[in-house]
């Protein structure tokens, strides 16, 4: 039953009796294990996965070992050599752990077709009418096999959580209560045990100022929250529709059961050598551009608005975004406009994160005829035929000549909630 | 401590038509020849139209970590990384 189209039920909700077929996969610590999985050596050792290995670059994942002696996400290298001096820091390696990704999905496609990546490392996998439940097998024991295929296929060092609810919220609680290698089914008969067990920033989605709001109006406890009522939250708590999601998800239905389309591309670069200089604030915005075109068009869209945002070093920022009146397909067009907004700063202190997004995307497909289509205003064609070339012989082989010289600069990232680009 | 070395070296690998599966055997490098025990990780990058097998593995002493790339275009194998998983 999904609810989260419907408008707010007058009566009350109780908890969600049917059968748990919402089945959550969460890859542990994923970069981390997947570099303990790759090299051997580093294998139940502090690991940490940083941006940059530099003293002030942040740590973006860190293995079991390494987050027991205090060393989580967010902080730096110096800092976590200060914890502890024997943690090893690696860089991020994308191609890898997208292959991993790959793979994992590859596996879980074996069950059924319904399967949903919410992340690099976490899938939701819906078992509702699937075959492999109909001789009367027990979803517990499809994820024993999940397991077991992971070890073998992917690495025998790699653990999976697994959580089993009836909703999308009960599987993701589930697979969370016992990591890292955990298998649990969150359904109406423990539902408050386990909630029971939590605090209110232990439900994903609830933060410190989620938190704050629900303490404010009295709710101290999931099991509090879980028992407020659909208006309470509703008028009170959330004063929005949300309030009557959380009802529903408190309570095993389904409010989270929606597809979120492509919105924008873009390509955020923090600064290693932080500046004021405008014109090395091009070239790299040129890479920014290139990087963001090439998505775009790889994704066949053309876009018709621009962001571009740009942090200093005194915690103040600056960011703009406008429609455009033609449509951006080419990096040359991204650039353009990059630079028309880049112009209009007025840099009080060093740069040290740049970001470009182009928006209001539409299929590139069909096209709309330029006036000056074959003449040496459409570069359309001049785009395609680059990337055509840099698809055979290699990234950047083609490059604007402001981007001469910048091959190690703006490195491939894992977005974390995206993976659109992998599937 | 990882370093990056980035040398083409001599390699023996073996394919197996009952598991279809190649892996690299073993390895020569600096006048030494290192016979390969687990390979931890396998994975493949494109660059351009080359396609690129790279093998993470350890010796069979498990005391050197190896990162080798087959370029499959030209057949040759380079290596990329060694590390004896001390900390720097």
């Amino acid at each position: 039953m999904d609810l989260s189209s419907n408008k707010p039920l007058a009566f009350d909700l109780p908890l969600n009796t049917a059968r748990p077929l919402i089945m959550h996969i969460d890859l542990n610590s994923c970069f981390a294990i997947i570099e303990q999985q790759a090299n051997p050596l580093y294998r139940h050792r502090p690991v940490a996965i940083a941006a940059y290995n530099s003293p002030s670059g942040a740590i973006i994942a860190s293995s079991y070992e390494a987050k027991a002696l205090g060393i989580k996400l967010g902080i730096n290298v110096r800092d976590a050599k200060l914890i502890y001096p024997g943690v090893i820091i690696l860089t991020p390696d994308p191609p890898k752990y997208r292959e991993a990704h790959k793979r994992f999905k590859k596996i879980l496609l074996r069950f059924t077709n319904n399967v949903r990546p919410k992340s690099i490392d976490e899938f939701e996998i819906d078992f509702s009418g699937s075959q492999v439940l109909r001789n009367g097998r027990k979803l517990e024991d499809i994820g024993l096999d999940i397991k077991q295929l992971i070890k073998q296929e992917i690495g025998d060092y790699i653990t999976v959580n697994v959580g089993i609810g009836t909703n999308r919220f009960w599987a993701k609680t589930a697979a969370g209560l016992h990591k890292p290698d955990g298998l649990d089914v969150m359904d109406a008969g423990n539902a408050r045990d386990i909630y029971d067990t939590l605090k209110l920033t232990d439900l994903t989605g609830i933060n410190v100022r989620y938190e704050a709001r629900l303490n404010a109006l009295g709710v101290h406890t999931p099991l509090q929250f879980l028992d407020k009522t659909s208006i309470f939250l509703r008028r009170q708590v959330f004063k929005s529709k949300i309030g009557f999601d959380w009802y529903c998800r408190l309570r095993g239905w389904e409010a989270d059961n929606v597809v979120w389309g492509r919105k924008s591309f873009g390509h955020t670069y923090a600064l290693g050598q932080k500046t004021t200089d405008k014109q090395v604030l091009s070239r790299l915005l040129m890479k920014l551009c290139e990087k963001t075109g090439r998505r775009l068009r790889s994704s066949n869209y053309i876009a018709g608005g621009i962001y571009l945002s740009v942090l200093f070093e005194n915690q103040t920022y600056w960011a703009k975004g406008r429609k455009t009146h033609s449509p951006i397909y080419a990096t040359q067009d991204i650039y353009l406009h990059a630079q028309q907004l880049l112009n209009q700063i007025i840099i009080p202190a060093k740069v040290t994160n740049l970001a470009v997004s182009v928006y209001n995307l539409v299929p590139a497909c069909p096209w709309q005829a330029s006036l000056f289509e074959g003449t040496r205003l459409d570069n359309r064609s001049l785009a395609d035929t680059c990337d055509e070339i840099n698809d055979k012989f290699g990234e950047f082989v083609i490059t604007p000549a402001i981007m001469m010289g910048m091959d190690n600069l703006i490195l491939d990232r894992v977005a974390f909630g995206g993976t659109n680009i992998i599937n | 401590m990882r370093e990056i070395i980035n040398e083409k070296i001599s390699v023996v690998s073996i394919y197996s038509s009952k598991k279809r599966c190649f892996v690299p055997y073993s390895l020569s490098w600096q006048n030494r020849d290192y016979k390969i025990g687990k390979i931890g990780f396998r994975h493949q990058i494109k660059n351009g139209n080359t396609l690129h097998h790279i093998f993470e593995c350890v010796d069979n002493q498990n005391t050197v970590w190896f990162r080798l790339n087959l370029d499959t275009k030209n057949l040759s194998w380079t290596l990329e990384v060694v590390s004896d998983g001390l900390v720097e």
